[in-house]
């Protein structure tokens, strides 16, 4: 009986995945305007960084609150492999990801036995000291003037491309591996490893999960891939500095995505973004895109309602997914 | 030589001066923590808050700083014991995750908001006595940081007679030490938690307007002097006053020291590895006891 629901579950998943897929990758077609395409590339790159940092932060219950700084390793390594010695960014988000990976590396072998508070606190530090570094830095980074890459046509071999479909195609592909890798992770011996760090450390490790190992390994995937995305942001922006990439707000937001839309879960953060990101946008255009704190204004207020009367996201309202959600 | 001896003696003093405005935010923040076991991620912003008050205060009715502070504390303690009974009473007991979210919302919310009003222009205030000094001998204290630290001071030794002397006070550190027993002594919690928030919020509100005389005020200031008072309560050792107080001079001299021998941007990057260096050697903190794993 449990098997013959399963294959039902699964083939109404396996159908509205490809549903979804199909739209997803039919939609470029129907659009003309620039600034809807910029909004659906947003969605899917909260999304991926909303996924990449569940992976620590949610299924793992590991607060992060510094994942800025390696969206910033990635991005800056990007940048300005691409502007000094005109490295292709797909070949320049390489080293910036080793970086991150070493640096998570390190910083998860002194920090991640710390616990709650402790935790959050050392990772918004860790945050903070890389980006004063970038500040600091000038005559690598730019100081407080960032990383601008100058468009010189289109260019294959630097990504620059007049109109966003390719922007779009990037950013779809790097959400879809970034659900991959979170969705095995989530299903493997690795994800109920993590599932039972975030419920009792310490049961946890008497039945003999390897914590230490465990939890670092998830920030080491985490931070990889949020310093891809890191790639992906400075190419699709063009221009990046400290206070965009490596400031607490973005730490904040790519936490939003997730808690909001369903923390530890694989597709929470999609919701999350799909929320979020079209309502920044409405804000900014009902309020004025000059009055920069209305966005994050109606973020704090969500953030609270959603921690006070949903504190597993807004994912628990959709009842389809409710069935994924355990899965 | 003498006049290396000088600068350090400068940099030391200009660091304690500071240092005193710190004790006088993270008391609050520890306070907060050693009741309620909340970690207030918001508190930075209610500086901002006790900052911009000051400074309507100062425009509206032309209010000097050492006045308007015996405004700006019992408004903020509204505020606090309006917030704390709205909003952190419903997260008192649950998850430290779910304190951290709520209060890293009330302050992303507090920041735009303030920035929607009033704008992201730093504004300052002129006093009388903006430039005056006091020398002692080659070293000069600039006149408004030393009225800062002095009413920090006062204010934080009042803090402490309060919680020493008084039954309330008492009261309050019962419900710190052992909840439990505390309601078996005919004190009510919920209230203590209440009057702690609010006298930890009309600290930093105070901390707020003594710093307006010599810094910019702007919205998103609160954020520096939030991961100041962490850096000093988690040094202290959560929950601990005294080592709160201890922690805020430690942390006052090394971002002068910083400063003054390091590079002018990096002052805050001292502290931040002071910090780190503590939380992997000594998680609870110098005088603290307790568990951080």
């Amino acid at each position: 009986m449990a098997t013959h629901r399963d294959t039902n579950v699964n083939r109404t998943r396996t159908v509205s995945l490809i549903v979804i897929a199909v739209v997803v990758l039919a939609l470029p077609l129907f659009l003309s305007q620039r600034y809807l395409f910029r909004i659906l590339i947003n969605i899917f790159f909260f999304a991926a960084l909303g996924s990449a940092w569940n992976i620590i932060g949610g299924y793992a219950g590991q607060l992060s609150l510094g994942h800025a700084a390696f969206l910033a390793l990635g991005a800056y390594s990007t940048g300005l492999l691409l502007l000094h010695y005109n490295v292709a960014p797909w070949a320049g988000v390489l080293p910036g990801s080793i970086l991150a990976a070493l640096v998570a590396y390190f910083l998860g072998k002194l920090v991640l036995r710390l616990r709650g508070p402790y935790l959050a606190l050392a990772t918004l530090a860790f945050g903070e000291i890389v980006r004063i570094l970038l500040l600091h830095f000038t005559n690598v980074t730019g100081g407080p003037l960032g990383v601008t890459i100058p468009f010189t046509g289109t260019n294959l071999w630097s990504l620059q491309f007049p109109t966003e479909h390719v922007n779009y195609c990037i950013s779809l592909g790097l959400l879809a591996l970034c659900i991959y890798v979170a969705s095995r992770i989530h299903n493997s011996r690795m994800g109920y490893y993590l599932q039972a760090i975030k419920e009792n450390q310490d049961a946890a490790e008497n039945l003999g999960v390897p914590l230490a190992r465990t939890k670092n390994l998830a920030l080491v995937i985490s931070a990889v891939l949020t310093a891809v995305m890191g790639g992906f942001y400075q190419i699709f922006m063009t221009y990046i500095d400290p206070y965009a990439v490596a400031g607490l707000h973005m730490s904040i937001e790519i936490i939003l995505v997730a808690i909001i839309g369903g923390v530890g879960t694989v597709w929470g953060p999609v919701i999350g973004a799909c929320i979020l990101v079209p309502l920044m946008e409405a804000s900014n255009f009902i309020l004025g895109g000059g009055r920069a704190g209305a966005s994050m204004l109606i973020y704090a207020v969500i953030l609270i309602i959603v921690v006070l009367f949903s504190p597993k996201g807004l994912i628990t309202l959709v009842p389809k997914l409710e069935g994924y959600r355990s899965e | 030589m003498g006049t290396q001896v000088n600068v350090f003696i400068q940099a030391l003093v200009n660091g304690i001066m500071i240092g005193g405005v710190y004790a006088l935010i993270a008391v609050g923040l520890t306070l907060i923590f050693g009741v309620m076991d909340v970690v207030n991620f918001a508190h930075g912003e209610f500086v901002m808050v006790g900052m911009f008050t000051t400074y309507l205060l100062h425009i509206l009715l032309t209010l000097d700083p050492t006045v308007s502070i015996i405004l700006v504390i019992p408004i903020m303690f509204c505020v606090g014991v309006l917030i704390q009974r709205t909003l952190i009473v419903r997260v008192v007991g649950l998850p430290h995750e779910s304190h951290i979210l709520l209060t890293l919302g009330i302050s992303v919310l507090l920041m735009n908001f303030t920035l929607l009003i009033m704008g992201a222009d730093p504004h300052s205030i002129r006093t009388s006595y903006k430039f005056s000094s006091i020398q002692i001998g080659q070293i000069l204290i600039m006149l408004p940081r030393f009225i800062a630290f002095s009413v920090a001071m006062v204010a934080s030794a009042m803090l402490w007679m309060f919680l020493t002397w008084t039954e309330m006070g008492r009261g309050l550190r019962a419900v710190a030490e052992k909840p439990e027993v505390a309601i078996l002594m005919g004190i009510n919690p919920k209230k203590m938690h209440w009057l702690a928030f609010g006298i930890s919020i009309a600290l930093a509100g105070a901390a707020g307007t003594l710093v307006t005389p010599f810094r910019y005020i702007y919205p998103n200031v609160g954020q520096t002097y939030c991961l100041i008072a962490f850096v000093v309560v988690v040094l202290g050792g959560m929950g601990n006053i005294p080592g709160a107080i201890l922690g805020a001079f430690v942390i006052g001299i090394t971002e002068s020291l910083t400063c003054q021998y390091v590079a002018l941007d990096l002052s805050m990057l001292g502290p931040y590895i002071i910090f780190i260096l503590v939380l992997l050697f000594k998680p609870t903190g110098i005088l603290g006891k307790g568990k951080a794993y």
